[in-house]
């Protein structure tokens, strides 16, 4: 008992780690930016599909494809803020509906310019580290770990102890006070953007040799993505990582001990009580971010 | 006073169904063929979406199929040879698309039979053939029912066929007594499920759990894995999961240590799960679908035109694509084929007389219409299927076991399992 709770721990823990890349930052996009990015989970697919294409097909490095997938849905992010979301800045509801829309045409290129059956990716590695024998870790799912803490350290760095970040912060609590500072919400959003859309591509590419890569695959994930930042606090980057946390080890246990079914249930009731006890969220506030 | 025949004549329903049939042929008026004009056929499948790897690969499939006979002459009917031409409407495995799908493709195009994948999708297109009495295929039998007399299954009786694989190997590995079994929790994983336990409990293999279902949304396998593995078991059974899962699920347990016996439904891409895996790892992982290369599909008993070509064929025009369903729908086709040359017509009704005249030329040997038991009629065609084992990085056929004769022997299992389930036809929805 004492081997299967620790690795259900183990999957947990990788569970939570891509979660809160892909939650982290929409949580960001929507606070900076005020705008439902529902487009997100496609933009975690872009990563993936840029591993397949660089490193599946053209062989290049896994990390090296990681990186340029990880700038490729960075750049999507800013096509995206450039395109869609400021042209509608003004209107309450055109960024979503624009990011449906974006949706869709990422999923009908995915499937022209790769089919619509699943991407065989090769194993990066096939490395397990093991702590007893039936307790490991794929070494492929401790970089999507690792990569998880990196990456929101280096976000926490960089809101609290940068000029940038302040900026960032600035946009998010007031935009028009911070606008009289002197600071450009158009920078500010192009950044959000792109750290946002960034952070969904690395997850997708450093996930996608561990999951099945198709045009559809960032239906599950978008799903999963909000109800962790609803039961986290919708614009609370804290509660998003948090919430993720507390999702994968409920749904990983639920799963583990009862069935999978249930799990979803479980996630979904959780959110459920979180929106009837304190509909901000757990760290969430009556204004956004 | 109420006319006697409302009251204890014709039902309702058979009033409405007669009315709309009646409708029906006013507004989908038979298009008589000219010699040599095409015979156009529907192939109303998922092309596109999460279920596409199986209806794509059957187009793929029915497109050499139709080059085949069309360069050997065509269908021979009683008004002279016509070539045949697919018209396919992706239906995305929605029933609200297979529902217009089905209309579009009998209202605009004139076609003359509909094959399908089935599943979730059926219950939006069964209106429409009660209504013009259209003749479908499904690759689901558990798609019929007595309420369409139009709807055949000719290819594959999924999921009682998975039968055949426990069978041998509780025969040939009779040391294994303990397994598991995981499944999505939809149409095509459920009556798999049932059938499974069946199969397990007439093999005297014990059930460790429950099987464990997960949501067909599942990305991330490991804790379903984890659960796998808790108990020991000697044999993981993936039931009829879609590849999307079987591959991650492989690389999962091969990733968490198992070294037991994997039993499942299919194995497409075998290849891709031995390079995720090991070939050590795959050795003697038993599924349901051989490669169409296989030396044991050249004897006479096998009705499939030329297996072996048509799968090089196929691996020319889409190397690594081929799957399960590859070759299925052709094989209806061929089916059709025969039984439209049969009733020298193409038209729906004339076809199913001649098809259903007789036993049946399955794509594995001659078969018998059956069913009643567990669809409520004699639509599914059944005979022997194959048991295929990875040896050496090479799908092999083990042996072709005879469906009907597990089922007389232990169709009271099968009945128990599928009823704890609600998948009898007539407890579904």
């Amino acid at each position: 008992m004492v081997e299967l709770l620790a690795q259900t721990g183990l999957n947990a823990v990788y569970a939570a780690s891509y979660i809160s890349l892909v939650a982290v930052g929409l949580v960001l996009i929507f606070g900076v930016m005020g705008v439902v990015n529902f487009a997100h989970g496609e933009l975690f697919m872009a990563g993936a599909y840029a591993v397949v294409a660089l490193y599946a097909d053209m062989h290049v490095p896994f990390f090296v494809a990681v990186a340029i997938g990880m700038a490729f849905v960075g750049l999507l992010g800013l096509l995206m803020e450039w395109a869609l979301f400021r042209p509608l800045k003004d209107n309450p509801l055109g960024g979503l509906v624009a990011s449906i829309g974006f949706l869709m045409i990422l999923q009908s290129l995915a499937v022209m310019g790769f089919g619509v059956r699943m991407e065989h990716i090769p194993p990066v590695t096939q490395e397990v580290v093991r702590f007893t024998e039936k307790v490991g870790l794929p070494v492929a799912r401790l970089y999507v770990i690792v990569a998880a803490v990196v990456f929101l350290s280096a976000l926490w760095y960089f809101l609290k102890r940068t000029r940038f970040g302040w900026a960032l912060r600035a946009s998010a609590q007031d935009p028009e006070a911070a606008a009289l500072q002197g600071i450009s919400i158009t920078q500010t959003a192009r950044i959000a953007m792109f750290i946002g859309a960034a952070l969904a591509g690395v997850a997708g590419a450093l996930t996608a040799p561990l999951v099945s890569v198709n045009p559809h695959m960032g239906h599950s994930v978008i799903v999963t993505a909000f109800i962790v930042i609803i039961v986290g606090g919708v614009g609370s980057l804290e509660g998003a990582i948090l919430a993720s946390i507390a999702y994968a080890f409920v749904h990983t246990f639920v799963t583990t001990f009862w069935d999978g079914v249930l799990a979803d249930i479980v996630g979904l009731s959780l959110m459920l009580i979180v929106l009837i006890v304190k509909p901000t969220g757990l760290f969430g506030s009556a204004d956004r971010a | 006073m109420i006319p006697k025949f409302l009251t204890s004549g014709p039902s309702r329903r058979t009033f409405l169904k007669t009315a709309g049939a009646a409708a029906a042929s006013l507004g989908f008026p038979r298009m008589t063929l000219a010699a040599g004009e095409p015979i156009k056929i529907g192939f109303l499948a998922p092309l596109t979406g999460a279920v596409a790897a199986w209806g794509k690969p059957g187009l793929d499939g029915c497109a050499i199929w139709a080059e085949r006979v069309n360069a050997a002459g065509g269908i021979q009917l009683a008004d002279g040879a016509h070539p045949i031409e697919f018209v396919s409407y992706d239906n995305e495995y929605d029933p609200a698309k297979a529902r217009t799908g089905a209309t579009k493709l009998i209202r605009e195009d004139g076609v003359k039979f509909i094959m399908m994948l089935g599943g979730d999708t059926w219950p939006g297109v069964q209106p429409v053939a009660e209504r013009t009495g259209m003749l479908f295929s499904t690759l689901l039998p558990s798609d019929l029912s007595p309420e369409t007399t139009t709807l055949v299954a000719p290819a594959e009786v999924h999921p009682i066929y998975n039968v055949t694989g426990v069978e041998w190997l509780a025969q040939n590995k009779p040391d294994l007594k303990t397994a598991v079994m995981c499944a999505q929790d939809d149409a095509l994983g459920l009556p798999s499920v049932a059938t499974y336990l069946a199969a397990f409990e007439a093999a005297g293999i014990e059930m460790l759990e429950e099987p464990l279902l997960f949501d067909p949304a599942t990305t991330d396998f490991a804790p379903v894995v984890t659960r796998l593995m808790a108990k020991n078991p000697e044999i993981i059974c993936l039931d009829t999961c879609y590849s999307d899962y079987v591959h991650p699920i492989c690389e999962q347990l091969f990733q968490q240590g198992f070294s037991g016996q994997i039993i499942s439904c299919t194995a497409d891409f075998y290849d891709q799960m031995i390079e995720k895996t090991s070939q050590e790892f795959m050795e003697g992982f038993i599924f349901q679908f051989p490669d169409f290369d296989d030396p044991a599909l050249n004897s006479d008993a096998i009705n499939f035109q030329d297996p072996n070509g048509f799968y090089a064929e196929y691996n020319a025009r889409h190397p690594g694509q081929w799957g399960a369903v590859s070759w299925e729908y052709a094989s209806i086709m061929d089916m059709w084929k025969a039984a439209a040359e049969k009733a020298g017509s193409a038209e729906p009704d004339a076809v199913m007389t001649a098809m259903k005249d007789g036993r049946g030329g399955h794509a594995f040997g001659e078969a018998d219409w059956w069913g009643k038991d567990l669809f409520g009629i004699d639509n599914a065609l059944v005979g022997d299927w194959p048991v295929v084992a990875i040896e050496n990085g090479k799908a092999v056929i083990k042996e072709f076991r005879s469906i009907p004769d597990w089922y007389n022997r232990h169709g009271d299992l099968l009945v128990k399992h599928m009823e704890a389930y609600g998948q009898m036809w007539n407890q579904r929805g």
